[in-house]
Formats: C-alpha cells, sequence, structure tokens
C-alpha cells in the first residue's frame, strides 16, 4: 500500500515514503519483514534483515540520550514519553523492566502481531531499555489466551539462549484474559504473585514503587519494539515518522465493518482517516468511529473522515489514539445498541474492587440497555449523566473513567438517535451485532 | 492538604461523612465520595483527622498539597 501522506503534516521534510501498510509491505519499520503467513521471524532472519547491535549498546548515557531524543511516548495507551518514566525510575535501586503485551482491547490485535510475528524486534528493544534502565531482569507479561504469543516467544527466548546472546534475564509471565489485568499496577500485583486486580496506589507509580517495592519500568510491547529499531538507526530517523508532538510510527488495528476485522496497519505519516478507512474496504465515511479502545470515544464519520489520523488531531476531537483500535461502524447499525453491549461487557470486567465501579458501572450499563431498547425515559437520561459524573475519577483505576467517557460520546455522536429512542420508536436499525465482546472469564491469577 | 480515600478499602460504613461532612458526601450507593480541594483551615484539619481515624477500614488519608505544607490558622 503506497500513498501519498497528507500535506500539511508535522513531519520532517522528505519525511518516509508510505502513508501506510501492512504486515510485511515495503516501507513500514515495525511490520517490515516477512509476510504475515510465515510465522515468527527467526532470530538468524532477524538479525540478518537489521543487522548487528548498535555499538554504543554498553553505553548507558548513550542509550537514554537517543531515547530522550527521540521523543519515544508509550504505546499501550497513555501515550507517556518513554525516557521520562526511566528518568523517573533512576538511582532508586535494582529496577525491573516488564514488557506488558496483555493486549486487553478485545478487537486489538497489533501487540499479539508484533509477538506472534516479531518477536525478537520485541526482545531486542527490551534488551535495549533494560540496558538504559540498568535493569538486569526483563518480564514479559501476556494473558493466558495469547497462545500463539507464548509459542513465538518461547521460541524466540530459547533462539536467544543457544545463540549465546548477552541478554538480561528474561521470563515470560501469563496473566488471566481480563480486561483492567493489563494496567500497570495489575501487572505489578501479578508479578508478585498476587491476582492481576488494579491497586490504589495515591501517587506511588510502578516506575517507582512496583513489585516488592522495586522501581518497575512497564513498557507496551509496541513501545519495546519502536526502542529495538531507534537504538539502531538513531532518533532522527525514528522522528522521520509520525508528527512532532508523538514522533514514530504507530499500529492501528481496523475493527468492525472492515473488509478485515483485526488487520493491523503501521502508519507513518498523519495520513486522512479517509485514505487510511480505505485500507479497511471503505470509500465513504461510516456512520461512526471508536477510536481508542472499547473503553474509548466514539467519533462522528463524516466529520472524523478528512482528519489527520495524529495524536493532534484525534485529541482536538475529544479521542485519543489508545490502543490504536479504529472501530468501523457501518451505515443502519445502532451506535446505542453497540455501546450498550460495550458498557455492559466493560460493567463485568470491574475487578469488583470499588464500590462506584462495582454499583457504578452496572447501574450505568442498565441504563444505557434500557435506552437501547427504546425503554428510556428522560428522567432515566438525566440519571445515567448524573451517575455517570459521579463516578468519575472515583475508581482505583482509571476504568470507571473510560466507561464513562465511552457513554458521554456516544450520547454526543448518536444524539439524534438517543432522541428517537426516548420517543420509544425504532431507529431503524439492522444487522447483528458489530464489535466482539468476550465472555467474561472467571479467575484473576 | 486534602482528604483521599483509598475506593478498594471504602466499605460505605459512611462514619467519615458523619465527621467531615464538609467534604465527603456519600454517593447514592453509600461509599465516601470525597471532594478533592485542598483547604488549609486549622478547623477543617481538625475534622478531618477525626473522620481518618474514625474509618474502620482506614480507607482515608491525608494527603499534604504543596500549596499548603502545614494548616493555618485564619
Amino acid at each position: 500500500m503506497t500513498l501519498a501522506p497528507s500535506t500539511g503534516s508535522a513531519v520532517d521534510q522528505g519525511s518516509v515514503d508510505i502513508a501506510f501498510g501492512g504486515v510485511g509491505e515495503p516501507g513500514t519499520r515495525l511490520l517490515a519483514g516477512p509476510e504475515p503467513g510465515s510465522g515468527a521471524e527467526s532470530l538468524i532472519a532477524h538479525q540478518a534483515r537489521l543487522g548487528a547491535w548498535p555499538d554504543f549498546e554498553a553505553d548507558r548515557r548513550a542509550l537514554l540520550d537517543v531515547l530522550d531524543l527521540s521523543g519515544l511516548r508509550g504505546r499501550g495507551g497513555g501515550s507517556f514519553p518513554a525516557a521520562a518514566k526511566m528518568a523517573a525510575a533512576a538511582g532508586r535501586g535494582r529496577p525491573l523492566l516488564v514488557v506488558n503485551a496483555s493486549e486487553s482491547e478485545p478487537a486489538s490485535a497489533k501487540d499479539a502481531t508484533l509477538v506472534g510475528l516479531r518477536p525478537h524486534l520485541v526482545l531486542d528493544g527490551a534488551r535495549i531499555l533494560a540496558r538504559a534502565a540498568g535493569a538486569e531482569e526483563v518480564s514479559v507479561v501476556l494473558h493466558r489466551g495469547n497462545r500463539p504469543g507464548l509459542r513465538a516467544l518461547s521460541h524466540a527466548l530459547s533462539e536467544r539462549a543457544r545463540a549465546g546472546l548477552d541478554d538480561p534475564e528474561m521470563t515470560v509471565t501469563l496473566g488471566p484474559d481480563r480486561y483492567v489485568s493489563g494496567e500497570a499496577s495489575a501487572v505489578v500485583s501479578l508479578l508478585e504473585g498476587g491476582e492481576a486486580k488494579p491497586r490504589f496506589t495515591r501517587r506511588r507509580p510502578a516506575a517507582l514503587y512496583g513489585v516488592h517495592g522495586r522501581p518497575t519500568l512497564i513498557y507496551n510491547a509496541e513501545t519495546t519494539a519502536h526502542a529495538g529499531l531507534l537504538a539502531r538507526f538513531g532518533a532522527q530517523w525514528f522522528r522521520r515518522a509520525g508528527t512532532a508532538e508523538r514522533p514514530g510510527s504507530t499500529l492501528v488495528t481496523l475493527a468492525g465493518a472492515a473488509a478485515r476485522p483485526g488487520r493491523v496497519l503501521e502508519v507513518m505519516a498523519p495520513v486522512s482517516m479517509g485514505l487510511l478507512l480505505g485500507a479497511a474496504g471503505l470509500d465513504q465515511p461510516p456512520a461512526a468511529l471508536l477510536v481508542g479502545g472499547y473503553a474509548g470515544a466514539w467519533l462522528d464519520g463524516a466529520t472524523t473522515w478528512d482528519l489527520p489520523f495524529s495524536h493532534e488531531a484525534l485529541g482536538h476531537a475529544g479521542a485519543s489514539i489508545g490502543c490504536g483500535l479504529l472501530g468501523i461502524l457501518p451505515p443502519g447499525a445502532c451506535g446505542l445498541g453497540e455501546t450498550a453491549r460495550l458498557v455492559t461487557y466493560l460493567a463485568g470486567e470491574s475487578a469488583g474492587q470499588c464500590g462506584p465501579c462495582v454499583f457504578g458501572l452496572a447501574e450505568l450499563a442498565a441504563i444505557f440497555e434500557a435506552l437501547a431498547l427504546g425503554q428510556a425515559s428522560r428522567a432515566d437520561l438525566r440519571r445515567l449523566h448524573r451517575r455517570a459524573l459521579g463516578i468519575e475519577g472515583r475508581g482505583a483505576c482509571r476504568h470507571p473513567d473510560g466507561v464513562v467517557g465511552l457513554i458521554q460520546s456516544a450520547l454526543r455522536v448518536f444524539a439524534p438517535d438517543v432522541r428517537r429512542h426516548l420517543k420509544g420508536r425504532s431507529c431503524g436499525a439492522t444487522g447483528g451485532p458489530i464489535f466482539p465482546v468476550p465472555p467474561t472469564t472467571g479467575g484473576w491469577r | 492538604m486534602r482528604v483521599t480515600v483509598d475506593p478498594v478499602r471504602c466499605e460505605g460504613h459512611g462514619i467519615c461523612c458523619l465527621f467531615f461532612g464538609e467534604r465527603i458526601d456519600l454517593d447514592d450507593w453509600g461509599y465516601a465520595a470525597v471532594d478533592p480541594a485542598p483547604f488549609d483551615d486549622i478547623r477543617l484539619a481538625r475534622k478531618a483527622r477525626r473522620a481518618v481515624a474514625a474509618c474502620p477500614e482506614g480507607a482515608l488519608a491525608i494527603e499534604i498539597t504543596a500549596a499548603s505544607a502545614a494548616p493555618r490558622r485564619h
């Protein structure tokens, strides 16, 4: 897929030669290399393709500099500057480096794609970041359900051991297939041998007070994969993709009414959403877009079509790139019905620890379902608004806040549908569910 | 200073609200909803300390904010 980047972007002159591409397509970075059908790239193929280690690998100061200059931000959803996290942990004792590949968003596939097809890139980055942080141990955290990921990682680790690579000690930890168990404090709890539930940390971030009190640097798998490349090719190279605010390429997963839901693309330049959605088989704006994840935000399809896919433009529109999910709601589908299903799923994924989350989300889900069925009154809608505002910021983690954001964006984007549903009239929607919702499984270990 | 509540520990006994109704409200399910606005009034500080001490779950804490390191008498 070779398309010209949209003009007027904040990218350096003459930056990248494609706007976006899929696995194995030329011009991509993280997804460059063999076709998706060929499985995990071997260590030999990986090293032949990308070359040797940077010769400054042992120079911690140089690694920190290149990380800082690159402007790399976390790709797990928070977009926190990777170098700042490392600086916070500096000088506080033996750090632990964690690769968070527990991709909890049911429709997202970017981390599974990286771990499954380019495990050595993810592990190279982990090694580089561990070196920069002075960490001697790396833990890779996966959901238990990601069997292909576990196979690819285990094989990659044995290849590296056989090749005698001078890696830090690397282990894989499996966590429960729960939505909130990839959250930083839940990962810390899992690595301590506890339940993978978020903790209330009173401004004690994992980078400072993590696993057994050790500074714990948790980076998303895409973040470490970027580190594996930028240590080789440099900060200037890295900044040629992306935008000034959020440099580097970005992985997105297409979901919903896409030609191939679950397809992962690497966005090199802030291409327009319309062109990007063209890769999903769309030639006209969808009814709406679900951006950033299930606890992300709805955006109106028509007004979003001409926006660039960038941190800045999406932020301005009230969304965030989040985990890179681009969910497509087709014309004729009911956005309120979809939202009701998502809210019910997310409410069921509460860790059950905080009252406002347990009771608040259950009530939000019940009201939203009534609304979707055309059985809610104006008083119910007012209660929905009041309850949503009432639980915001009151959980140990941001799970309730994410659900509140989803609901508020739905009420905004689907306002005409809300009016129809309040009158008890059908919105005329046809067809089955658009976004997949996995069953809630028990167990937190 | 301000009061913070650990929402995992809070079981909705509601005692804090009796001691420090100025800044702690109970939500519709009885859980403590704390006003995060900082205060430096010594009378409020005394009430806040009572509320913290009274919580049977140890869910409340006083957080010293940058604006006021110590409570002032007005």
